[in-house]
């Protein structure tokens, strides 16, 4: 059963359209994170699950009910908003509380309330707090209590909206493996909706990248990070992101390979393209290499080595892009300016349709499980 | 020697200071002053004493003469009753007409802000004459309505809580929504507990001009009766010469309330005086 | 992003009466305002304007005859209108700029670390507790004919008509001196303290402090308070009566205490007519005020 269904569902704001015709369904009890910059629509999208924006068009059901016509306040789900919001005027227990006692016709008799309260507040540790307001808890408590609201509700679906973002960087690490916990012992749909890859891949079952208002793909972290559907995918997920260039496929003598203006790189084959399709290439920092010997692989000039304690990242300038590989322990640092030719592996160059930015199938390998 | 050169300039400079200061509050309070012992001492004798600066057969029970047979206890009660119904009435209309303006959505929203900005125009100076005709017309003049009724809305007090509600977080609306506040709930459990400063300052501003009132109820009112506190004071002063330390009783007496006022709530007195103009 | 409460989308019928439900209840919590301003500040004006357009005869028999905007013209021209006008004016000039002088030298004196400098702020605020007639009564102790401490002195006399008015002025500068400190001390404190550091050490001496410094950063309180001083000029009217009377002769009549008319000698046509000259000046007013506030507003305190 799926939890949250967007069929076809657009949403637009006058002239402007925030989502258009998506269809995404969201399983019962997984985590679910809605990745995507800024401004793609992810964030209008989990409002539309609220209730906060009406449907332009299309269907959207929560459960088996479509729930384009249903009020916010009658629809199963709670939300974590990403500045807590808060009643500051009310303390953490009334806070809490509210969602129980706000609607008067779902609200519950006093001696359940207090129960309820109660787990929540043990559940994120807040029972030593109940009677501060907001404005004495720090952010990481304030969060807490935000949770602490919506779970009290015992909602179908829960909704977070960056509820990360105003916390610092160490307590967001860690407040990153409580929610998974929390979701783990709740066993209750999330739909988490976040900027920050590293959130996404650390804490869902499957996340949805969304851009331009659309879904681009859908699937667990390793599969996204293996297989990138399209070039907006492949160049969104990784940290440093991938490196791209564009070439025409052609076959040589040993195979396949792609042609581009600074140099030729083999990629194993199954795409069943043409020779002289022309594609964009897309290789992982990792999957780059110094060569050793003339001759083979891209040429370019070393701008800077990015020394990163456990690894090194060298930066070169090719043609008129700089691109980025990783070294390995054992590879000796070139000076900077010195020429240097890159290669690529094989088996992890993605390529993709240059005029579609369609992944082509089966090229390059990585089925999670068979890497290296 | 500079240091201790510097030191006496400092001194120096204080005592500069310390004097203005007290040559200022002497022109302040010297009137205050010159009230009370008037108002204590016997007309007659003060003058023919010459006008000095001390007590001239005081006559402590001024007060309570003032109090009780001049009228001012009824004058007192009038005042305070038609401040009531004028505070909270302007806290009423202006809460929900504030509401409607920041988070409803309603026909002819613009065209009807553009009406309330409007009455600023019209204060009761300028439309007082048509305004004694209305209540005159409705049978209110000498009446609680008559003196409150044209005050129970303020364009003042809606821009000014229409402000403060805009100020609540939009994430703090959309959490509300979600928790199930209907509108009323969310007004009195969310909107007005969150724009409280600014309502305190409004309060502040309506108690002031309802209570220092004078024009309106100067004219809305012609039987002693109905006078309120300010317009006894008038009536006061009309009287013979050997009774107006009752007027000046009675002053001391109208002012009590704003200075117990500027006593308690001197906080809330500050932000709204300089929140708006205020009509004294 | 129209709505968040009670959301109104335009498709479905059930959200549609949402939006229907929505509109009524905004009308619903402006109607008792919107009654209030119809009746109170709307009707009337359309009441002066026709009382204005009728001409009452001599002894107010009778529903007065239309006489068409003549009786206006006449009003606003007449000698008795211009010397209101005058007055009103010259309330003014006697009680702006000395008020706002006066405010901000309390101001200046009592915004400095001294022992003791909370019981001289509270005695320059002092005067926000006291009503136009509670002043009125104060000046009266001091410069009625008969009674006043001051009753000698000739430049304070009620009895001169060239210094009647500005005797009266005198005790609204006075009521108003708490209202101006407490504006401009709070203006004077909203300045950080590292811009006085900053202009001493930049050599700046205290008046050149004071004029460059500390003028242009209170002036937006300084502007507001002129609005609100000549808005109460304009609207002088307690002080007028308990004072004066109008007198001696028409020395002190405002063009509000000759619409008030205490003694009833003008007619409702010309009152009418004069309160629509009021309403003119007003409308300046009001224009600079709302402008005044919406910055204000905007820009926060």
């Amino acid at each position: 059963m799926s939890a949250v269904t967007f069929d076809e569902v657009t949403k637009a704001f006058g002239e402007t359209v925030a989502v258009e015709n998506m269809s995404l369904e969201v399983i019962d009890g997984e985590f679910m994170v809605l990745l995507g910059p800024s401004g793609c629509g992810k964030s209008t999208a989990l409002r539309m699950i609220a209730g906060l924006e009406e449907v332009t068009s299309g269907m959207l059901s929560i459960g088996n009910q479509v729930v384009n016509d249903i009020p916010p306040r009658e629809r199963d789900i709670a939300m974590v908003f990403q500045s807590y919001a808060l009643y500051p005027h009310m303390t953490v227990r009334k806070n809490i509380e509210s969602p129980l006692v706000a609607n008067k016709r779902t609200r519950l008799a006093p001696a359940e309330r207090e129960q309820r309260v109660h787990e929540a507040a043990e559940i994120l540790g807040l029972t030593e707090y109940m009677d501060r307001k907001p404005g004495e808890l720090s952010g990481g408590q304030r969060q807490r209590v935000a949770l602490a609201r919506a779970i009290v509700r015992r909602p179908q679906v829960f909704l977070m909206d960056e509820p990360l973002s105003n916390l610092d960087a160490k307590l967001r690490t860690q407040t990153r493996l409580e929610l998974v916990e929390l979701h783990r012992r709740l066993g209750t749909t999330f739909v988490y909706v976040t900027h920050d890859q590293v959130e996404a891949m650390t804490m869902a079952d499957r996340i949805a990248i969304i851009s331009d208002g659309r879904v681009q793909q859908v699937g667990r972290p390793q599969e996204v990070y293996d297989r990138p559907e399209n070039l907006f995918v492949a160049q969104f997920i990784g940290s440093p992101p991938m490196n791209t260039i564009s070439g025409t496929l052609t076959t040589g003598s040993s195979g396949r390979t792609v042609q581009t203006a600074v140099g030729s790189f083999a990629v194993s084959d199954g795409t069943g393209a043409p020779d002289g399709t022309p594609v964009v290439a897309a290789v992982r920092p990792e999957h780059m290499a110094v060569a050793t010997t003339d001759g083979a692989g891209l040429s370019g000039t070393v701008e800077n080595i990015e020394m990163l304690g456990h690894e090194r990242h060298l930066l070169a300038r090719v043609d008129d892009r700089v691109m980025v590989a990783r070294l390995g322990p054992e590879d000796p640092s070139p000076a900077i300016h010195d020429r240097v030719a890159l290669t690529v592996d094989p088996d992890r160059a993605h390529l993709f349709d240059a005029a579609t930015t369609r992944r082509l199938d089966d090229s390059a390998v990585a089925a999670p499980g068979n890497a290296r | 020697m500079t240091l201790g050169e510097g030191h006496l300039r400092r001194r120096f400079a204080t005592f500069g200071w310390y004097t203005t200061l007290v040559a200022l509050s002497v022109v302040i309070l010297f009137p205050i002053y010159m009230l009370v012992l008037r108002a204590i001492s016997s007309p007659i004798a003060f003058i023919n004493a010459g006008q000095p600066l001390r007590l001239v057969d005081p006559e402590w029970d001024i007060f309570s003469r003032a109090w009780n047979d001049a009228g001012l206890a009824r004058a007192m009660l009038i005042s305070v009753v038609v401040t009531a119904v004028i505070m909270v009435g302007q806290f009423l209309t202006s809460v929900m007409a504030a509401y409607a303006f920041a988070f409803l959505e309603f026909p002819f929203k613009r065209l009807m802000f553009a009406v309330v900005i409007g009455t600023l125009l019209l204060p009761i100076e300028v439309t007082l004459i048509a305004n004694v005709r209305t209540i005159r017309d409705l049978g209110w003049l000498n009446s609680v309505q008559g003196l409150s009724v044209p005050f129970l809305a303020t364009a003042l007090g809606i821009f000014l809580i229409r402000q403060g509600f805009m100020a609540v977080p939009r994430e703090l609306r959309d959490a509300a929504t979600l928790d199930g506040f209907g509108h009323l709930g969310f007004m009195f459990r969310v909107a007005v507990p969150l724009a409280k400063p600014v309502i305190g300052s409004f309060l502040v501003i309506s108690f002031l001009s309802a209570w220092n009132q004078y024009v309106w109820p100067r004219n809305a009112t012609d039987e002693g009766a109905w006078q309120t506190v300010q317009i006894a004071l008038r009536t006061l002063t009309t009287t013979r010469v050997d009774e107006l330390n009752l007027a000046f009783a009675g002053a001391i007496i109208a002012a009590l309330p704003l200075v117990l006022l500027l006593i308690f709530f001197q906080r809330q007195m500050v932000s709204g005086l300089t929140a708006g103009a205020v009509k004294g | 992003m129209t709505t968040t409460l009670g959301g109104a989308p335009d498709r479905a019928p059930k959200r549609t009466s949402q939006k229907v439900r929505e509109g009524l209840l905004g009308w619903l919590f402006l109607l008792p305002a919107l009654a209030v301003f119809v009746a109170f500040f709307y009707y009337p004006l359309y009441l002066l304007v026709d009382m204005s357009l009728h001409r009452e005869n001599r002894f107010g028999i009778g529903d007065p005859p239309y006489v068409g905007p003549s009786q206006i013209v006449d009003t606003l021209t007449g000698s008795d209108f211009i010397e209101g006008l005058t007055n009103s004016g010259l309330y003014m000039v006697y009680t702006v700029p000395l008020g706002l002088v006066l405010g901000v030298l309390l101001a200046v004196a009592a915004n400095r670390r001294l022992r003791g400098i909370r019981v001289f702020q509270t005695i320059f605020s002092s005067t926000v507790a006291t009503s136009v007639a509670v002043a009125s009564v104060i000046f009266f102790t001091l410069v009625n004919p008969e009674v006043g401490y001051f009753k000698d002195v000739s430049w304070l006399s009620l009895d001169n008509p060239d210094w009647a008015l500005f005797s009266v002025s005198l005790s609204s500068v006075w009521q108003n001196l708490g209202l101006t400190f407490i504006i401009v001390l709070a203006a004077l404190q909203a300045i950080p303290a590292e811009m006085e550091e900053a202009s001493a050490l930049d050599g700046y001496g205290p008046l050149r402090h004071f004029w460059q410094i500390t003028v242009p950063l209170i002036s937006p309180a300084l502007l507001f308070l002129a609005v609100v001083l000549v808005v109460h000029a304009l609207q002088a009217y307690a002080q007028i009566e308990l004072l004066t009377n109008g007198g001696p002769g028409t020395a002190t009549e405002t063009l509000l205490y000759k619409i008030a008319d205490p003694q009833g000698i003008r007619s409702i046509g010309t009152k009418a007519s004069m309160s629509l000259g009021l309403f003119v000046l007003t409308a300046v007013v009001a224009a600079a005020q709302y402008g005044l506030l919406s910055k204000r507003v905007h820009y926060g305190d």
